[in-house]
């Protein structure tokens, strides 16, 4: 999967890399800013009130 | 047969690395954002309340909105930095700025139950330590009119289903109430749903607001 991925990257050595870990902060950011926020109030997480 | 492993390999590796991530947004990014919206509340207040005292006597009646701030909660068993603002409401939406005040409960020294419920853990902790509060400690609340010392009279464990903590007489539900008492909810064992910490107490003293606070 990863090896696929790192197949299609484009550039050399460097520029795959950069190209990965711009990718890799971009899943990142995408996790930490919309799905973390979205799906913690759906988790059984620290509910604190009564009859709640 | 190489492959499929090594892609099932690799799917572990990118599960675990979601859930560490997770576990780095639970403990630090829901405090972060909790941390900035008290920082933008205290300003508010003390803005508002600095106003208030310019030009009007401070008026007694609250303006609640839900999500908007109303009080401060100091707690010296917790520490003298210890501090939130109190917001109207106790959906997850408000529960994640900070403590929320249960809706329809009464309000700071109002005889009645002022009931207050935060999270445990998430969002800056503000109950973590609610468990270690002893009969006695003092809770003590401050509006833009006054502040209100609370002292803690009673502990205990209850189930969630248990709404009859928040009835004016905690626990007697057609009772009238004669007292101002405080109510403070939580979690019990943290990060999970299966009890609730309750912490009650009952208004001792009150003092006008005077020019610094809280």
């Amino acid at each position: 999967m990863y090896r696929w991925l790192w197949q299609r990257l484009p550039g050399g050595t460097a520029g795959k890399t950069a190209c990965a870990a711009i990718l890799a902060i971009a899943a990142a950011a995408l996790l930490w800013f919309v799905i973390f926020p979205w799906i913690t109030p759906q988790l059984p997480l620290d509910h604190v009130m009564p009859g709640g | 047969m190489r492959t499929v492993l090594r892609i099932f390999g690799e799917c572990c590796l990118t599960a675990g690395a979601i859930v560490l991530l997770f576990l780095a947004y639970l403990v630090w990014g829901t405090a972060l954002a909790a941390s900035a919206h008290q920082h933008d509340f205290a300003t508010q207040l003390q803005r508002q309340w600095r106003t208030h005292r310019d030009t009007a006597p401070v008026t007694t009646r609250l303006h609640l909105v839900t999500g908007q701030p109303f009080a401060f909660i100091r707690i010296p068993r917790f520490g003298q930095t210890w501090r939130f603002a109190i917001v109207q409401g106790t959906g997850l939406a408000q529960l994640a700025l900070g403590p929320g005040h249960v809706p329809g409960t009464a309000l700071p020294g109002q005889v009645g139950n002022f009931a207050v419920a935060a999270h445990r853990v998430t969002a800056g902790n503000p109950f973590y330590r609610l468990n270690q509060l002893r009969p006695g400690d003092d809770v003590m609340i401050t509006t833009a009119a006054a502040t209100y010392t609370y002292q803690i009279t009673h502990t205990e464990l209850v189930l969630p289903g248990d709404t009859a903590v928040l009835d004016p007489v905690p626990g007697h539900p057609r009772q009238r109430a004669h007292q101002a008492m405080i109510t403070l909810i939580t979690c019990d064992p943290p990060w999970t749903g299966t009890h609730r910490i309750i912490v009650s107490g009952s208004l001792g003293a009150q003092t006008p607001r005077t020019g610094h606070h809280g």
